[in-house]
């Protein structure tokens, strides 16, 4: 049904014409940029107010984002790895397995803007 | 004796209704009624009633309306609702019957006085929930429901096992809170293997570590629609069944502390996003469990509190991602991308959700979540709560940021489905609405839980700790994303601990039969031969033509006998 890049943005939703400045490469920078000065604002902001804590670690200034960013990184990279070990074909279980199987359409209504 | 009339009878009636209705309109407002008629009966129950009914000897107590009873209740009659919202299109009547029954045995089993009772609400809602799967009406779906009704038919089978050595050493079916016996198994009677029974057969519902892969193997094999209904009873009527049951065990702390984190690895590195979904809701489960665990009013708050918000937010990335599915016939991230641009109500939907299963401010799991991680530290179990943390923020990385970012943005697929049906949107809409009127007004909820909540969320430090701990996560996805470090969505399958049972016992099992039927076809070969040896030799001496069957000369007689009276006159010659 979808067409790849040859569809005419005239049919999209007006809130889905208004969101295309995301496509924008220099928006994407300027968005990313943002989480930056964001993390920064907020790491920053832990000089400044009264932290209640009931934990020793809950102390050291930014520790939340730290913690945060260390351990989701740790996250990833720990899930890379076991992809290694642990990544099969998607028919590895088939055919008694839906992974491999395409969603039957009658549970479907597929439509594109574009029809 | 029946004071009042349980609600889930509602369902049941309206299940045996639904067939001869005709499928349409008029149908599908039949099944948004029952839920609101549901609800009505539940909000209007004083707590303190109860229904007893006699059953072969038993008092069954259908009723026990309590505080805790009543929220689960409440927040499963709305879950129906917007589940048939969202279904509102559908025509197909098995799988209509199948929801309401399976919420009518949700509700049904959540009001229960008596583990009877419980057991055949447990079951009703295995069987009732099949059909969810098997509605899908291809091979695949077959099997995945089959594995899904022998693990949730052995969790029955066990809970009746369970409370059958349980009331012959107490004398009681009440389902009231057990102690979970921890001395040495050697030492234990009928009354503790019944109680770790019981234990055993919630654990199973729960999605405990290791126990817990029917339902990453089950909820996305349903239908767009199913998925969305499945997603809300199973798991959390376990949750409320610990809850009742095994409320402060200590050893639940652990088990749920591990619920929490092993998911979010697999939910990293999972393309199909609705199994993600169900990976993420395993780990939200682990936030429950570890509640109950610590068992303070405030942690117990804190899980029924969780389970209500969950339901709702998890209904929704259901209901989005279930969108997504319904208009481009896939739910796989490696498919899908940059969908925002046609589907945007769908990705705002989407967003909140997401937004809320992070715990972000002013979003519903910020005002529950809260609770359980705040016991932790309280209870001081801080490695617990540094867990906690972490699955926190794992849990924004991969349902929060990965969800929404696979499904309608990344790399542009090329797909430009149209937007979700209004129904759709009406339903993603409400419980979008009903999740941000939770974070920002959590005090109607807060009225409805078990215990009184003396708990502030709104102090400055919880609110930039958890903003902190949230960035810190997002940091993580977009510097892993710009780097081209994060995992990109590839089109597989993999390997969990399913694969012991569905690949490894099987063939360990096929190893086993092929050396037993070896060893035994040697055995009885030789024992054959043998035998046949024996016969053909027995037969070349004492058959027909054989030396002993040749009759005997009168001569040898005469011969044998003078041998024989030889013998006897030497003998006596001689004695």
């Amino acid at each position: 049904m979808a067409k790849k890049h040859d569809d005419n943005p005239e049919n999209y939703p007006a809130l889905g014409r208004w969101l295309m400045f995301l496509d924008d490469p220099k928006v994407i920078k300027r968005i990313v940029h943002g989480i930056y000065v964001i993390c920064a604002v907020l790491f920053a902001m832990d000089f400044f107010y009264y932290k209640k804590t009931y934990v020793e670690i809950e102390n050291y200034t930014g520790f939340y984002m730290i913690y945060g960013f260390i351990m989701c990184a740790a996250l990833v990279i720990c899930a890379k790895v076991m992809r290694v070990f642990l990544m099969r074909a998607e028919t590895y279980y088939s055919p008694k397995d839906t992974e491999s199987e395409m969603h039957p359409d009658h549970d479907l209504r597929k439509e594109s803007v574009n029809d | 004796m029946i004071d009042i009339f349980p609600p889930f009878v509602i369902y049941i009636i309206a299940a045996l209704i639904v067939p001869f209705i005709p499928a349409g309109r008029l149908r599908s407002t039949f099944m948004l009624v029952i839920p609101v008629v549901g609800a009505w009966m539940i909000w209007n129950t004083p707590t303190g009633l109860s229904a007893v009914v006699p059953f072969f000897g038993f008092d069954l107590t259908l009723m026990r309306v309590d505080k805790l009873a009543t929220i689960f209740a409440l927040v499963f009659s709305l879950a129906a609702f917007l589940a048939n919202l969202y279904a509102w299109h559908l025509r197909d009547t098995m799988q209509q019957v199948a929801a309401l029954l399976y919420a009518g045995s949700a509700i049904g089993a959540v009001f229960v006085g008596d583990l009877i009772s419980l057991f055949f609400f447990w079951e009703g809602t295995a069987i009732a929930s099949v059909f969810l799967i098997w509605a899908r009406r291809t091979e695949g779906a077959f099997w995945t429901g089959m594995r899904y009704l022998i693990i949730q038919i052995g969790s029955g089978v066990i809970l009746i096992a369970g409370v059958a050595m349980y009331y012959a050493s107490t004398g009681s079916i009440g389902f009231e809170a057990m102690t979970l016996p921890m001395t040495s198994p050697i030492t234990w009677g009928a009354l503790e293997i019944g109680i770790w029974m019981i234990f055993l057969s919630f654990g199973i519902k729960c999605a405990f570590p290791l126990l817990h892969n029917w339902l990453q193997d089950a909820y996305p094999a349903a239908t767009v629609t199913g998925t969305v209904v499945l997603s809300a009873f199973t798991t959390k009527l376990a949750v409320y069944a610990l809850a009742r049951g095994f409320a402060g065990t200590e050893i639940l702390i652990y088990i749920g502390a591990i619920m929490t984190l092993f998911p979010i690895f697999y939910a990293v590195i999972e393309n199909d996003l609705r199994r993600v979904l169900a990976y993420s809701l395993n780990n939200q489960l682990g936030f429950m469990v570890v509640g109950i665990g610590i068992g303070t009013e405030l942690a117990l708050n804190g899980t029924a509190a969780h389970a209500f918000a969950h339901i709702l937010y998890k209904a929704l990335l259901f209901m989005s991602v279930g969108a997504v599915l319904f208009r481009t016939g896939t739910a796989k991230g490696s498919e899908l991308g940059g969908l925002y641009k046609t589907m945007p109500l769908t990705m705002i939907f989407c967003c909140v959700g997401a937004a809320s299963i992070s715990a972000f401010p002013l979003f519903s799991g910020f005002v529950t979540k809260s609770l359980i991680v705040s016991a932790a530290s309280k209870e001081h179990y801080y490695i617990i709560w540094g867990i906690l943390l972490f699955a926190s923020a794992g849990v924004f990385h991969h349902s929060g940021i990965k969800i929404p970012y696979f499904a309608f943005f990344a790399h542009d697929s090329g797909k430009r489905p149209k937007e979700a049906p209004t129904h759709m949107l009406w339903a993603m809409g409400i419980t979008a609405a009903l999740c941000i009127l939770v974070g920002v007004f959590p005090a109607p909820l807060y009225e409805l839980l078990p215990y009184e909540v003396n708990y502030e969320n709104y102090t400055t430090t919880h609110v930039i700790t958890q903003l902190q701990l949230l960035m810190g996560s997002a940091l993580a996805f977009t510097v892993l994303t710009v780097y081209k470090i994060y995992p990109p969505e590839l089109k597989s399958v993999n390997l969990d601990f399913d694969w012991t049972y569905r690949r490894f016992l099987p063939a360990a099992l096929r190893y086993i039969s092929f050396l037993v039927s070896a060893t035994f076809g040697m055995v009885t070969g030789a024992i054959n031969a043998f035998a046949a040896n024996m016969v053909h030799r027995l037969h070349h001496s004492h058959g027909p033509d054989g030396s002993r069957a040749a009759s005997w000369p009168s001569g040898a007689m005469v011969l044998s006998i003078a041998a024989l009276l030889g013998l006897a006159l030497f003998v006596i010659f001689f004695s």
